[in-house]
């Protein structure tokens, strides 16, 4: 730590780093565009301009000369300094919102705005912009530049990206983005001078038109301004509408942590925490967007063969088929939280006590069946696309050794309880159909729809085929934790409402073992 | 004690019992207003509703969208005006505007369902304050009745002018 003044106050900070992220631990922000604590430094938006400037030393005795009231003569350097790279050094003095600093901002600003079209009604970005945003709090309120603006019309650029020309900044950020975090150098600036505009060059042959990769809502998150937008949120909503709550990302076992954007008790994204600096500062598509699929085809009624009926019907119905019920197969499970997964394992324990032989398999995909619980899809992504697959393992829900004993062991079980496997977003993935999961086509070959009871949060094409479907209750409607797959534990809060009288999966099979008690007597 | 009778003090003559000055006084005034409208066309009243008194430029009635110099339509769904709407009366959905449609939206952007419901709104003006593309006015005159709860909803093509013109501004 060293001892540095900022605006006449003397702060201690941490040497190693750069005047932006120094200042903020100290609670003193610097406006930034183009600076990002992950990526390079470039310097490129020249927006967090300071003073900085050391104090005056006689050269002979080499002591700190001080003015008549004591005060250290201090030298100021003629030019302003970027924060982002300069690194902190001993003694330094800064000034952050001097007269002279804050014109340099004003006129940063001016000029970033001289090209950037006044649209925020439409923009998508508006209110979580930082152009916006600076443009209020450091910016002029005028303009000085009469001349036409620069005019590029839209383009699409990803399969869920567009970039609109007109309002980037030329920050860099995505292109550094691209190269140095996804690994992909592909997005590139052409053509030369106010000309210059953001481009997509695909990488190699195989690379397509447009940008793939699964990283596409991570780029309009650090643009900071609305040059990227993500075509499957498009003017759905503005963001100061988003109930915004801290919780975890279900989609794979690394479990983020998320920001939850909720409006009319409907998830429409995740967005990275708001303390990156401790957690992560990206999170990938797959998450960020395919968990507004989960507010499509809740499944609120009991089914019966695919028709709706009443609880008290069908619950009875279900339990007696489980009573008479011997050999017992339960499949899947991993999308359940911890809680849920030992209230179940008692359940099956109590089976297994009452003389009924109950396998619980949560394996349903290759990835999970070759144990590759802990590698990476990409640099942070999971192959495992269940969140809790590491409780199960520690559970030892792992009753069939081998893939290939369990189809038959499948064919040959008296009943089948689905945990949730079929429900579409713990696919967790928007363009795949449930129709096309390995344990889809395993049912419809053996024809096991006749034994399935389904425990679902979602209707699919699997609840209108299955014995009997179960609602039950899901992530985001309750508070509950989960295992990450090196063994942390991490908490979800409940940020939607559920449906009243909805229930929990190891609620459902409670009920389930009551109402077969009740029918034997 | 001395007892006045005042029935008999008062006793009406047999023209009075007949009313015959009060009808004679009355169809005066009769004949006077029939004369003063009927003859000289000098009424007070108006035929309301095929006639309207002007209202003051400032008056807030019924919504109307505008449109621009080239008939574009000036609303771009920045949702401004539903979020100010204290009464939470208006509601827009936003989409893309369609390739065959964008010579009739300024952006990409635009409404599309605009309505504003009629029963919640309380004519505060919140909506034409707030809106930052002189898209919405109060200015579409005095609300009519309506004989079904439906009628009072009004769409964009209830709202939308035909044709365009100049900002308009604050109105003063």
């Amino acid at each position: 730590m060293v001892k540095i003044t900022v605006d006449g106050k003397e702060v201690l900070v941490n040497e190693k780093k750069n005047l932006i992220d120094a200042l903020k631990d100290v609670g003193v922000s610097v406006p930034h565009f183009c600076y990002h604590p992950k990526l390079e430094v470039v310097g490129m938006c020249r927006l967090c301009m300071v003073e900085t400037g050391s104090a005056k030393v006689d050269p002979v005795t080499k002591k700190t000369l001080k003015d008549q009231s004591g005060n250290p003569v201090v030298i100021l350097n003629p030019k302003m300094q970027a924060a982002c790279n300069t690194p902190v050094t001993e003694g330094m003095y800064v000034n952050v919102n001097s007269e002279k600093a804050k014109a340099a901002r004003a006129g940063v600003m001016e000029f970033q705005l001289i090209n950037h079209p006044l649209d925020c009604p439409v923009c998508d970005k508006a209110g979580e912009c930082a152009l916006q945003d600076y443009s209020f709090s450091v910016g002029d309120s005028g303009s000085r530049f009469r001349e036409h603006k620069r005019n590029h019309p839209v383009e699409k650029i990803g399969t869920n990206l567009r970039i609109v020309h007109n309002r980037c900044i030329l920050c860099y950020r995505c292109v550094r983005f691209e190269r140095d975090i996804v690994g992909r150098d592909d997005l590139e600036l052409q053509e030369r001078g106010s000309e210059t505009v953001i481009g997509y060059t695909p990488i190699d042959a195989s690379s397509g038109p447009l940008l793939d990769t699964n990283y596409q809502g991570a780029l309009a998150d650090i643009c900071p301004v609305g040059a990227f937008l993500n075509e499957n949120t498009l003017f759905q909503s503005r963001v100061w509408w988003y109930d915004a709550k801290q919780s975890i990302c279900h989609g794979c076992s690394e479990l983020c942590h998320v920001t939850t954007n909720v409006k009319n008790n409907e998830l429409y994204r995740y967005m990275p925490p708001k303390n990156p600096e401790e957690t992560n500062y990206f999170i990938c598509d797959t998450g960020r967007f395919s968990v507004h699929e989960f507010s499509r085809n809740r499944l609120h009624a009991y089914l019966l063969k695919g028709h709706p009926g009443k609880s008290a019907d069908i619950l009875p119905q279900v339990a007696e088929n489980l009573h008479n019920a011997s050999k017992v197969a339960i499949v899947g499970g991993s999308t359940l939280s911890n809680e849920e997964v030992d209230a179940i394992q008692l359940q099956v324990s109590e089976w297994r006590n009452s003389s009924k032989d109950v396998a619980w398999e949560f394996r349903t995909e290759t990835p999970m069946w070759e144990n590759r619980f802990a590698e990476k899809a990409d640099f942070l992504m999971m192959v495992d696309r269940r969140p809790n697959s590491k409780k199960l393992l520690d559970s030892k829900a792992v009753s069939i050794g081998e893939r290939n004993g369990w189809e038959d062991y499948l064919s040959h079980v008296d009943l089948i309880i689905v945990l949730n496997e079929f429900s579409a977003p713990y696919a967790f993935d928007a363009t795949r159909e449930i129709e096309s999961s390995e344990l889809f086509k395993l049912f419809e070959q053996k024809d096991l729809w006749k034994k399935t009871i389904l425990v679902s949060t979602h209707e699919s094409a699997a609840t209108k085929k299955a014995l009997a479907s179960l609602p039950v209750m899901a992530f985001p409607e309750m508070e509950a934790t989960y295992t990450r797959h090196d063994g942390q534990t991490r908490k979800s809060i409940p940020v939607l409402k559920p449906v009243k009288g909805l229930k929990t999966a190891s609620e459902v099979l409670a009920s389930l073992t009551g109402k077969a008690e009740l029918a034997r007597n | 004690m001395a007892i006045v009778k005042v029935h008999e003090k008062y006793k009406w003559k047999f023209l009075e019992k007949n009313y015959f000055y009060s009808i004679g006084a009355g169809m005066l005034v009769t004949l006077g207003a029939f004369f003063k409208t009927g003859i000289l066309g000098k009424a007070v009243t108006i035929r309301y509703p095929e006639e309207t008194r002007p209202i003051s430029n400032r008056y807030r009635g019924l919504h109307t969208l505008k449109r621009d110099e080239e008939d574009r339509e000036r609303c771009t769904a920045c949702f401004c005006c539903q979020w100010s709407c204290p009464a939470d009366a208006i509601l827009i959905e936003a989409a893309e505007v369609p390739p065959e449609k964008a010579h009739l939206h300024p952006e990409d952007k635009y409404a599309k369902v605009f309505q504003v419901d009629l029963l919640r709104c309380i004519f505060c003006g919140l909506c034409e304050e707030a809106c930052p593309k002189g898209a919405i006015y109060l200015d579409g005159g005095i609300p009519m009745p309506a004989d079904h709860r439906d009628k009072f909803i009004r769409n964009k093509e209830d709202m939308l002018e035909k044709k365009g013109g100049p900002l308009i501004g604050e109105r003063i």
